[in-house]
């Protein structure tokens, strides 16, 4: 049975019609073309399909099309500005916390979720924030210190407000 | 030399924004018109005759728009890196779980996966060989024409009785590893199609295209320049993808119904397909005399090599090859085996045997260290090879050996010089050190050898072309698995250049469009591709002097052979260049839970000269946490041959909660003459010595030694009630 779903991904509207049974992992990849999204293990055990479902994080391997339906989507591709890299993309960057980058993706939209939730994480509360999310490349070092920097610019920037 | 501008500093990776932003396409990203879905029907038994297959039922069903069986392989039915004992598609008898027995093209993924489903295939089910001491047997039934023993090697140096009879201390043990699977975030995936060149291309996951490109020839019986293979970037590989996985298969597919297909393998049958980490067991006896000196080392390996050759063979040489550690010892005997079961199947991973002997003479060094109550790391230094020794295997040392050089660096590290105070203090880390969590402190030192060896062709040919506006672009066949290694060409040809790094370009892994650079395997590409770029910057820059660019530019092409030993032992076997690490490792043990967490590690690398320094450290903390998992967590179980745990909620990976926050990397950089600025490799040395580290570190914590790996909550409390008892 087909069931008609909308959304907004990335601040865009969009329309999809999906059996019931369909994963959100597999419209914002196959049907909406996101392939920024990664697919990694397929019960919610790696992260590599994490997006943000009205702005919590979620295993989009997990969520079925039809549970989004009015939701927003943010997927790794709504990061970045006009093709500008967000703070945490940069930190990303600069910090070397990608290897093979398959798990960067999730591990941005984890640790945009674990910043919304604490404005001054602490090295603890960010690696307990990413436990969700495996890497097999990097050892988390890299991407802990990605995401404690990031933490200290934002805190900055809204203290000089 | 002058100063260097990018060399060993810590430029961005060139893919980093693309993978920042997921506009990176992986192979299981690639999505291409009127393209089929391709599923294995794979075996139902981990040994077994096939009767007959039936592929009626799915090939009327829906969707469905070929099924293939072994008849419909053109060519050679066979692959495998060093001996084509696997069948692309099984037709007579199955001898693992993961042996393919039919492929399935249809319209959509979901078609597929049901049309597998319908496949018949009538069995003889056959009892599985699954002990690699009975496979080993002259009267067990024969899993291949020539025996179940792949491979065996026998060393003898100098007379280990002898030495053991002048031994104040001999340490007898007996150790297992386990199977470990590579767990890369990325399941094998591709695409294949017709290009518009008319060739049969492979856009895959291969670490090695030039090869895959002639299993793919003499499978379909193609000549090789009807096929194009790429393999640029992956979701990481660690070795696990060295062996053909998809490649064959789609190429199959494509050229029965000349559409374009794709094939990502679910996690589940990722885990039972591809190979693995080879099971080993391990005894060893060892000696060493009163004042400290090792005497003798007498050992003798059985590695699973499971269903298959794959790489088997050169494993179990590199495990012997590292029997012994990065030490002296002037008596060694080994004897090894690689065996066939119908356990899974197993081939290259990281540190490629070294891993299996690493745990074991780690933890024979630790334990004679404390028989002989001296301190770790000046027992191992006392014993350390210097170039111009003998190895264990009998060849010299002919280049600069860095093992003394990482453990005096550790033995200056803070974890080191503080570890009692570290042990007994309560504010040193995070959390107050109550009666029942002991800490622990452990040391691992090793070697690591670079390139494939003497006898197999080792080399690798780069492009580099300079065009008139002083743009560069690199070109060389080996893939960006996630370890930096495009980053490091680029810096590389930069500096030799002189031009800034953003005018440089990496184009990788092409059959088409880039030279053959060899494998991206055993800690080799930063080496030789890096001297093949320096070879091909010297003859441009000599074109830049005597001509000038001129209006086409320069292209060259250069390649550099890896050089080895001048006596051979085996296949691979010796090395020439080695890469050195010595792990510090600081364990704390819930003794009530029985939880073992890891809460600093030191890591003294040796690779030579950094080329890229933050993907040298990169690469060091996620051999940390691989090194790590081994140790604590990871093994691939199976009964009777068939897997138990084949996802990541039973297949247990680190988290970000099981590697610690405090990984200090430091380089030791012992420079090789014959490197590119003095480099070698690190990929592998950085994993290996950790879980030695972590066992060795167990025993100080809490007295325990464990021989089997990995050690888990429920096996400290184990032993520790043992230990009490």
């Amino acid at each position: 049975m087909k069931v008609t779903v909308r959304m907004k991904i990335n601040g865009a509207e969009a329309l999809f019609e999906v059996e019931a049974t369909e994963r959100l992992v597999d419209t914002l990849r196959d049907k909406a073309g996101l392939t920024g999204t990664k697919f990694g293990c397929g019960i919610g055990e790696c992260g590599a399909c994490s997006v943000l479902l009205n702005g919590k994080v979620v295993s989009s391997c997990l969520v079925l099309t039809v549970q989004a339906d009015g939701a927003e989507v943010t997927t790794v591709e709504g990061l970045a500005r006009q093709g500008k890299l967000s703070d945490l993309q940069e930190a990303f960057v600069a910090e070397g916390a990608i290897q093979c980058g398959y798990c960067t993706p999730g591990m941005l939209m984890a640790a945009e979720s674990l910043l919304s939730r604490y404005q001054r994480p602490t090295t603890e509360q960010i690696r307990e924030g990413i436990s969700g999310n495996l890497c097999r490349c990097t050892g988390y070092t890299k991407i802990v210190s990605a995401i404690r920097k990031t933490a200290r610019r934002r805190a900055i920037r809204r203290s000089g407000r | 030399m002058k100063a260097l501008k990018t060399v060993g500093r810590r430029p961005k990776r060139l893919d980093a924004e693309a993978k920042v932003k997921g506009e990176l396409i992986y192979p299981s990203d690639r999505n291409l018109e009127n393209m089929l879905w391709v599923e294995v029907v794979r075996s139902a038994h981990p040994h077994a005759r096939i009767r007959s297959i039936d592929t009626g039922a799915a090939e009327a069903a829906g969707g469905v728009v070929r099924v293939l069986t072994a008849k419909d392989v053109p060519g050679e039915n066979a692959f495998g890196i060093q001996i084509q004992d696997m069948p692309v598609l099984c037709h007579d008898r199955v001898r693992y779980m993961g042996d393919a027995v039919a492929l399935v093209a249809a319209e959509s993924r979901a078609a597929a996966r049901e049309a597998a489903g319908l496949v018949q295939v009538d069995y003889e089910v056959l009892e599985p060989i699954t002990d690699p001491e009975f496979a080993m047997r002259p009267d067990a039934p024969a899993l291949h024409p020539g025996g179940n023993i792949l491979h065996q090697g026998h060393f003898k140096k100098g007379d280990v009785e002898a030495g053991f009879e002048k031994s104040a201390v001999i340490v007898e043990r007996s150790y297992q590893v386990p199977m470990m699977d590579h767990a890369f975030l990325e399941t094998e995936a591709g695409v294949s199609y017709y290009g518009e060149d008319g060739l049969l291309t492979v856009e895959s996951c291969g670490q090695y295209v030039y090869r895959d490109q002639t299993q793919i020839a003499r499978a379909l019986g193609l000549p090789l320049d009807q096929i194009r293979v790429t393999a640029p970037f992956m979701g990481g590989a660690f070795g696990g993808k060295d062996e053909i996985t998809v490649q064959i298969h789609l190429a199959l597919v494509t050229w029965h119904t000349k559409r374009p297909a794709k094939m990502v393998a679910s996690r589940d049958e990722s885990i039972v397909s591809h190979t693995k980490r080879h099971p080993a067991w391990m005894w060893y006896k060892t000696g060493a005399s009163k004042s400290g000196k090792l005497l003798a080392v007498h050992c003798r390996f059985i590695s699973d090599t499971g269903a298959y050759a794959s790489l088997g063979g050169p494993v179990l040489n590199l495990m012997m090859e590292h029997c012994a550690g990065p030490y002296l010892v002037p008596n060694v005997w080994v004897d090894g085996y690689a065996v066939y079961t119908n356990n899974g199947f197993s081939g290259a991973f990281r540190g490629f045997g070294c891993t299996q002997a690493c745990v074991a003479i780690e933890s024979q060094m630790d334990l004679m260290a404390r028989a002989l109550k001296r301190d770790p790391l000046a027992f191992r230094r006392a014993n350390v090879l210097h170039q111009g020794d003998r190895a264990a295997l009998d060849y010299e040392m002919k280049t600069k050996v860095g093992a003394e050089p990482t453990i005096r660096a550790a033995q200056k590290g803070k974890l080191y010089r503080q570890r009692g105070k570290i042990k007994r203090d309560r504010s040193g880390h995070s959390r107050s050190v109550a009666p029942h969590i002991k800490r622990g402190v452990g040391v691992a030192s090793q070697m690591q050898g670079l390139g494939l060896g003497v006898g197999l062709p080792d080399y690798a040919e780069v492009e580099l072309n300079y065009s008139p506006d002083g743009r560069v672009t690199v070109r060389a066949s080996t893939n960006e698995l996630g370890q930096g290694a495009c980053t490091a060409y680029a810096q590389m040809a930069a500096e030799c250049l002189g031009v800034p790094l953003g005018k440089v370009k990496v184009v990788l892994a092409d059959t088409a469009t880039t030279p053959d650079s060899g494998t991206t395997t055993a800690s080799r590409t930063t080496y030789a591709v890096g001297n093949a770029i320096m070879m091909a910057a010297e003859k441009i820059r000599a074109e830049l002097a005597s001509k000038g660019v001129g209006l086409e530019g320069i292209s060259v092409r250069e390649t550099f052979h890896i050089p080895v030993a001048d006596q051979e032992l085996g296949e691979g076997l010796p090395h020439l260049l080695y890469s050195y690490g010595t792990h510090v490792v600081l364990v704390e043990v819930n003794t009530l839970t029985g939880e073992t967490e890891v809460l600093a590690v030191e890591a003294y690398l040796d690779g030579g000269r950094v080329i890229f320094k933050t993907g040298f450290e990169g690469q060091s903390e996620g051999g940390v946490a691989q090194g790590i998992g081994y140790a604590l967590f990871e093994e691939v179980l199976l009964d009777g041959g068939r897997f138990l745990n084949t996802n990541f909620n039973t297949y247990i990976l680190p988290t970000s909660l099981d590697v610690p926050a405090d990984i200090r990397t430091v380089p030791v950089e012992v420079r090789e003459a014959s490197g590119p600025f003095g480099a070698k490799g690190i990929s592998e040395t950085c994993m290996v010595g950790v879980t030695p580290a972590v066992l060795n570190a167990l025993q100080d914590a809490i007295g325990v030694r464990f021989l089997k790996i990995p050690v888990r909550a429920e096996d400290v409390l184990r032993a520790l009630q043992e230990h009490r008892g």
